[in-house]
């Protein structure tokens, strides 16, 4: 455990240092204060677009920094060596990814961190709604499991993938398991699809990580969008992205672990 | 599939250093990631420290450097040593301060890495090497692109490690390096070991070449003088014999 947790400690104290992840989160923070300005834009209540303003921020930049994290940093690592010196230590490989891994979604944690204290000094001091404030901090925490399992898959992909291909699968994958999931998933109990486009669909939507039961911006823009058990629906939603995170991890070891570096 | 290194037969003595000598792209970078087991021969059997390679424990009594090595740029020095004792369970402060001094490096523990010379990276390198007190150390092109008086800098304390009963096995291209520093020595090139020994008698080569011109090859070949070789040049023969042999009475 020692070396796991050493390796990501050094790992959050790079990331919080890197230029682009710093520029994305400054871009994100600046485009949270002007958030309340686009109110006036939209003929719906201003509370209501200011909602999904601010959670579509914050989600949008923690899938840019949790993808453009993950994806360089084992290619970094062996092409500064690095990883030599850490290796010929009594270090095992899975030790270095896993460690590699928390320090990256605790830099994650960190910098979404930062977005939920200036969501909450938005809306509880600048709209006077803290109940609101809070209730967004809720969704926020719902992106960073969403947003630890992007970096899962990232991290996974980024032992056998050069990074620029990688950037660019993790973000397809997003993509599709965010806004495609639905579609996959009722697809596959179409009574009226095919067999073979039914499995395709099921199996789509049972490989792809479902990162739309993440996203809790419908519920909380339309809140006549109730859930019936918000405790059993995070805790289910937990379970899964810890689930999928360690499936993640065990392939990325395995294949890391084998990996001519 | 390409052969990087093939038929290695080296054999490092405990407390000397030793010279792994050769081009770039011979396969000495390979070599040591073998010994480390970064990476997996293919075939082959090595024991480093005694112990069959891939034994896990190796790791506590072993240390390496690499060629230009990177290291967290934002940390200071003390910091470096801090993360690589960490790796090991080290929390020893007076022994990192210890090493900071024995690299001349105590007086800028405070500065980040990215404000250190090539040498000086090149000295914390040699420090978190020390970390764990290792037996033995890889040092590869330990004074690759340093300046002469970071070149003599880094020698010294190599130097120092045998003295202190460490083994060293260094990669080098430059034969004035190893030279200064080593032992015995193995040349590499293209992945098969050359020659292996002292370096004395490695430049000594062991061997005459007598280049003679007007006679006919069958002359020396008549000689019957035990391993030597005869090859025609341009206007003559080149005769190839142990430095042992008759070489006056061959030439009269």
């Amino acid at each position: 455990m020692r070396p796991i947790l050493a390796i990501a400690k050094a790992t959050v104290g790079e990331a919080i240092r890197r230029r682009v992840l710093l520029i994305i989160l400054f871009i994100a923070t600046i485009l949270l204060f002007i958030a309340p300005l686009l109110g006036v834009l939209s003929q719906r209540q201003e509370q209501t677009v200011l909602t999904g303003f601010v959670l579509g921020i914050v989600q949008l930049s923690s899938a840019v920094i949790a993808i453009t994290l993950t994806v360089y940093m084992l290619p970094n690592e062996v092409e500064r060596r690095t990883i030599y010196t850490i290796l010929s230590k009594p270090v095992q490989r899975y030790q270095f990814l896993l460690g590699k891994y928390l320090g990256a979604v605790a830099a994650l944690g960190l910098m979404m961190g930062l977005m939920s204290c200036v969501t909450l000094v938005e809306f509880g001091i600048m709209q006077n709604n803290w109940g609101k404030g809070i209730e967004l901090l809720q969704g926020i925490g719902m992106f960073f499991i969403q947003m630890s399992l992007l970096a899962s898959v990232a991290m996974c992909l980024s032992t056998f993938i050069a990074p620029l291909v990688n950037f660019f699968l993790t973000g397809g994958i997003y993509l599709i398991g965010t806004l495609g999931y639905a579609f996959f998933d009722s697809f596959s109990r179409n009574p009226n699809a095919s067999t073979y486009s039914k499995w395709l669909a099921w199996f789509v939507s049972t490989v792809l990580p479902n990162f739309a039961s993440y996203n809790v911006q419908n519920k909380l823009i339309n809140p006549e969008t109730v859930i019936t058990n918000p405790i059993q629906y995070a805790v289910n939603a937990v379970i899964y992205g810890v689930v999928y995170i360690t499936i993640m991890l065990i392939a990325g070891m395995l294949i890391f672990d084998r990996k001519e570096v | 599939m390409v052969d990087v290194v093939s038929q290695l037969d080296l054999h490092v003595e405990e407390g000397e250093i030793f010279g792994f000598l050769g081009p770039n792209g011979a396969g000495k970078t390979t070599t040591i990631k073998m010994l480390l087991s970064i990476i997996e021969p293919t075939e082959g059997e090595a024991y480093v420290l005694g112990k069959e390679l891939g034994d896990f424990d190796v790791h506590k009594l072993i240390s390496y450097v690499p060629e230009r090595p990177y290291y967290y740029e934002y940390m200071t020095g003390m910091e470096i040593l801090k993360f690589y004792g960490s790796l090991f369970g080290i929390t020893d402060t007076a022994r990192m301060e210890m090493l900071l001094e024995k690299v001349n490096l105590h007086r800028d523990k405070t500065k980040t890495i990215s404000q250190f010379s090539k040498g000086m990276q090149q000295r914390i390198g040699l420090a978190q090497a020390l970390i764990n007190d290792p037996k033995l150390l890889f040092l590869d092109e330990p004074t690759g692109g340093l300046d002469p008086i970071a070149h003599r800098e880094i020698r010294d304390l190599i130097l120092g490690f045998r003295e202190e009963g460490r083994t060293v096995f260094i990669s080098s291209h430059e034969l004035s390096e190893v030279e200064l520093i080593c032992d015995r020595v193995a040349i590499i090139n293209h992945g098969v070991i050359a020659r292996q020994g002292k370096l004395t008698e490695l430049l000594k080569g062991g061997r005459v070449e007598l280049s003679v011109t007007g006679v006919n090859r069958g002359v020396f070949e008549d000689m019957k003088i035990a391993d030597s070789n005869v090859h025609d040049i341009a206007g003559g023969v080149l005769f190839d014999v142990p430095e042992e042999a008759d070489i006056n009475g061959v030439i009269e």
